[in-house]
């Protein structure tokens, strides 16, 4: 905290005084949170009225994603909220390391995060859980009459059916959901579920990639000198303000997605392993 | 001197107030602690299966708490302006009103000519 | 150090002279002004400067108005006969959608905030430049990629669902430069929203000392309530557009009724954006409407508090009423009757505004300039689209009137009578400011009563055309109706004519014109205390404002401005310029 780093830095041409040119920037970015809150507002929104219209179906989805990733990542994001909000304050007393350390270890939890989340995407897709129009065929028993005796007989039949119908049966099957298809949810509502999931986590994470390389930036700038001026510490308030506004849409995504249907813990840790590969058995 | 005319009938610009501090790293773990718990709270409502409709309730009641908390003390909104909080309600109030309308629609559209 | 960066004390300034003395003409030849103090195309084409940026602006709309034109032409062209005069059923959607969405996006939205809300802002409020001058340049690179986009969409294949993109057609059935045109419209939402903040943040933070929010031209209070509605419905559309293109490329539905998806939600969410959109288009040419008419009546405004607030009014209520466009599409009866009420309750704060005006007019020492008799043909068309949106706002008239050429009437009334003229108004108003020279009053005026006669011929006639039963968006239409269509046809003629023709008298300004001097109309905006052209930094130093904005009339009147002693400087503000009613 040598006195010669701790220089305010120079004042834009535009603006009278560095106070206005700092809190210009606060607003700035509070107003560019605005459009943001509109903008997953929007989804969440459309997300609300089916759910309003479909909760039985809503609830199955939900119980066919996989929570453990998403409790893990929960606190990945949270400690990242907290690692950027100390990254303000080494820019403050302009402690050069400390803001590189602060900034890196939000940069990797970020990461962490998003590599997490990566797997997760692939399990679905491996899983099978993509909506599609795609029908497969498959051995099903079939109730048959004889048109000539009228005698009803069972029959392995090949019939067509959806494919994300049957992966999602599958998958729900083996997380123990104790609801029939057909009687208590219906597959095809729950293609619109997993819409929304894609649709909701797939913007959070754009938000996360961009938030990402934004700190990225900040991160090579704060090596290169550029925060060594301590009036300048605002522009990792402005990211920080982001960084925390993508936390808290997650803070939403959890419990509207992941949690609203059954799951256990016990489920969520077996999960987990499964998808680092700790556990074999599935 | 210049001073004297400028006096009563000119104001500061709206940037001389406010300068910010940041606050101390007790308050930033501590707020890190807070926040921690709560989605611990909020897991433990999702992992319960026996609270029917009201688990909904609880879990969106935890999310908002915690957002709350996260923009009083990590977005700063506890040092921030009025000017800030406005534009910080205004967000949530449209929102608001988009979810208000749409929704009314989707409860009220069963009920046909009234 | 400290004290330099620092300025605390904005009372220790030297002043500039205020205003700045008319220049003699070595001096206008020789002085440094925003056009001249860089030449390369590296200086315009990374400009941080908000006046560059608003000629960039200037550039980019009128190109994509003449291609809305166009399309224009066409459809009206096609409509000549009752079976489709020249375009096939296919084209003849796609012409009008490409009419459609090319106006409203690439031309209506973008036009003020992007020229003169850029250009004026910080001159009107005694700032250097915008607050983000970098995030600024970034808008217009943004708002030429989205619309470049979209544009070479429309070329290449089209999109015929109409500018309103309704699902299911447009998520199933229609084909795919829907996809890429609507990330041509994803991207251009980005510039409005950057735009949007920009102007927020600069009214806030940015005011002169001495410049109250009591003290701001209302243009100033008018483009904070626009952006103020940009931040807050632009992404909503964003979001929609994103649903929609996500039903497309997956190929099963969010708003696919066959997996109990929900057409209707489309629309409401498209149109929770889509209607503030036309308060976003309305409210800047509204401003412009309160700058031209107190100047050219030179008269202070009457009710300056009802026509501020009234604009942020527009706003909020704007937000409101999205369903009065939904009414018979299968939305919830009750939450109609609510829509239809809130209707009511947004066309108060534009008729407070309409009468304001007027009575602004009252009394008023009016002299008939080009910008004048376009402001006085918003004020006539204006209100006659806003009565004839009551119509449309009642449950029951709507019924019949849904869908039909009223509706096209009505919002060409508003849009082209009021949007359009009120950017002429602007245009010809701020021309001699932005680029020093005058254009001929003669041709100017000429082509604003050309305007004004071609659009009452072209949509007059679609109120009844459209109340006898005509649908809009057919390219076919029963015999008995041709008589109108073809006196529209005509009347869009005229129309085009009249567009051009500002096209080339401005150009020939450029070139021929006189020069304007500093404050040929003699306003009272502190944009006009300045050098025409201005100085690239707009006032060497930061000026203190005294007075409010219209201080027209007064005799002896005050100067807002002071000298290096703290006298006010006396200005003749009652009397019009000599020589600027003749020609050049």
């Amino acid at each position: 905290m040598a006195a010669s780093t701790s220089a305010a830095g120079p004042v834009a041409h535009h603006f009278d005084s560095m106070n206005q040119q700092h809190a210009t920037v606060r607003l700035g970015m509070w107003l560019f949170l605005v459009t943001e809150v509109l903008f997953f507002g929007g989804v969440f929104c459309a997300y609300t009225a089916y759910r309003i219209w479909y909760p039985q179906d809503f609830d199955a989805g939900s119980a066919a994603l996989n929570v453990g990733i998403a409790t893990v990542n929960t606190f990945l994001l949270l400690l990242s909220s907290l690692t950027i909000t100390l990254a303000i304050r080494s820019a403050y007393v302009s402690d050069r390391r400390g803001l590189q350390r602060n900034l890196l270890l939000t940069i990797v939890l970020a990461a962490a995060f998003l590599g997490l989340k990566a797997r997760e995407y692939h399990l679905d897709y491996e899983e099978g859980l993509i909506p599609s129009t795609e029908m497969i065929r498959k051995m099903e028993k079939v109730e048959v009459v004889d048109p000539k005796t009228g005698e009803k007989s069972i029959r392995q039949e090949e019939v067509l059916v959806s494919k994300f119908n049957h992966a999602l049966v599958e998958v729900l099957d083996r997380e123990g959901y104790k609801g029939v298809p057909g009687k208590d949810y219906d597959p095809y509502r729950v293609q619109l579920f997993f819409m929304f999931y894609y649709s909701m986590t797939g913007l959070h994470v754009l938000h996360m990639v961009i938030g990402l390389g934004l700190l990225t930036w900040q991160f090579i700038l704060a090596s290169n000198g550029f925060f060594d001026y301590q009036s300048r510490y605002v522009y990792i308030e402005a990211m920080s303000l982001y960084w925390h506004f993508v936390d808290m849409v997650w803070m939403f995504i959890l419990p509207l997605l992941y949690l609203c249907g059954p799951h256990t813990f016990d489920q969520a840790v077996h999960q987990f392993k499964h998808a680092i590969g700790m556990s074999g058995s599935h | 001197m210049a001073h004297d005319h400028h006096s009563h009938s000119t104001e500061l610009h709206e940037q001389e107030t406010g300068v910010h501090t940041v606050p101390p790293i007790s308050t930033t773990l501590v707020t890190f602690g807070v926040l921690a718990s709560l989605a611990v709270l909020a897991l433990f409502i999702g992992f319960s299966n026996d609270l029917g409709g009201m688990k909904v309730v609880a879990s969106l009641t935890v999310a908002t708490v915690q957002a709350g908390v996260l923009a009083y003390f990590f977005m700063d909104l506890k040092q921030a302006d009025a000017l800030t909080w406005l534009v910080a309600a205004s967000a949530l109030f449209w929102t608001g009103l988009l979810f208000l309308f749409t929704l009314t629609d989707y409860l009220t559209r069963h009920l046909g000519v009234l | 150090m400290s004290a330099a960066n620092d300025k605390n004390d904005y009372l220790d300034y030297t002043p500039q002279t205020f205003p700045a003395p008319e220049p003699t003409a070595e001096q206008d030849r020789t002085r440094i002004h925003y056009l001249n103090n860089e030449n390369t195309l590296r200086s315009w084409l990374l400009t941080v400067d908000h006046k560059r940026i608003g000629l960039l602006y200037l550039f980019s709309v009128t190109f994509f108005f003449l291609f809305g034109g166009i399309a224009a032409m066409l459809v009206r062209t096609n409509l000549i006969t009752p079976t489709g005069a020249i375009l096939e059923l296919d084209q003849y959607n796609k012409a009008f959608t490409a009419h459609g969405t090319i106006m409203l996006f690439l031309f209506l939205i973008p036009v003020i905030p992007g020229v003169l809300g850029n250009f004026l802002i910080p001159m009107m409020i005694g700032a250097k430049d915008l607050a983000f001058p970098k995030l600024n340049l970034l808008s217009w690179y943004v708002f030429m990629a989205g619309a470049s986009l979209f544009v070479w969409q429309l070329l290449v294949g089209g999109i015929d669902t109409g500018w309103t993109l309704y699902p299911p057609y447009s998520s199933k059935y229609s084909q795919n430069s829907i996809l890429y045109a609507g990330l041509g419209i994803f991207v251009t939402g980005f510039s409005s929203i950057l735009t949007g903040v920009n102007i927020i943040a600069t009214i806030h933070k940015m005011r002169a000392p001495g410049m109250t929010w009591g003290r701001l031209p209302l243009f100033c209070w008018a483009m904070y309530a626009t952006s103020v509605i940009q931040l807050l419905g632009t992404p909503v559309i964003a979001v929609t557009v994103v649903m929609l293109a996500v039903e497309r490329v997956f190929g099963v539905g969010i708003f696919d009724p066959n997996l109990g998806g929900d057409p209707i939600l489309f629309q409401h969410m498209f149109w929770f954006y889509s209607h503030p959109a036309v308060y976003i288009m309305i409210l800047p040419g509204m401003g412009v409407i309160s700058e031209v008419l107190t100047c050219f009546a030179r008269k202070n405004i009457f009710g300056y508090k009802a026509v501020a607030w009234s604009s942020v009014g527009i706003a909020v209520v704007g937000f409101l009423v999205w369903g009065h466009h939904m009414f018979i599409s299968g939305q919830g009866y009750y939450l109609g009757m609510v829509f239809a009420f809130l209707t009511m309750l947004v066309a108060v704060p534009s008729a407070i505004k309409v009468f304001n005006w007027t009575a602004t007019l009252y009394g008023g020492s009016i002299t008939y300039q080009a910008p004048m008799i376009h402001a006085i043909g918003f004020i006539v068309l204006f209100t006659i689209g806003g009565l004839t949106g009551l119509y449309l706002g009642t449950m029951g008239t709507d019924i019949h009137l849904h869908d039909t050429y009223f509706v096209i009437a009505h919002f060409h009334f508003t849009m082209v009578g009021g949007m359009m003229f009120a950017w002429q108004a602007g245009l010809h108003f701020w021309w001699p400011k932005m680029t020093g020279k005058m254009y001929s009053d003669f041709w100017s005026r000429l082509a604003a009563v050309i305007m004004i006669t071609g659009f009452a011929l072209t949509f007059l006639p679609q109120f009844v055309v459209g109340y006898l039963g005509m649908p809009r968006r057919y390219p076919n239409y029963p015999e008995e109706f041709q008589f109108y269509n073809i006196m529209s046809t005509a009347g869009a003629s005229i129309q085009g004519l009249g567009y051009l023709m500002p096209v080339f008298y401005l150009t020939a300004s450029l070139f021929f014109g006189r020069p304007a001097g500093n404050n040929p109309f003699k306003a009272t905006g502190l944009e006009w205390q300045t050098q025409s052209p201005p100085h690239p930094h707009n006032f060497e130093t930061t000026p203190a404002v005294y007075f409010g904005p219209y201080e027209y009339g007064v005799e002896n009147g005050l100067s807002i401005f002071t000298n290096e002693n703290g006298d006010h400087l006396p200005t003749d503000t009652t009397t019009p310029k000599e020589g600027v009613t003749s020609g050049s």
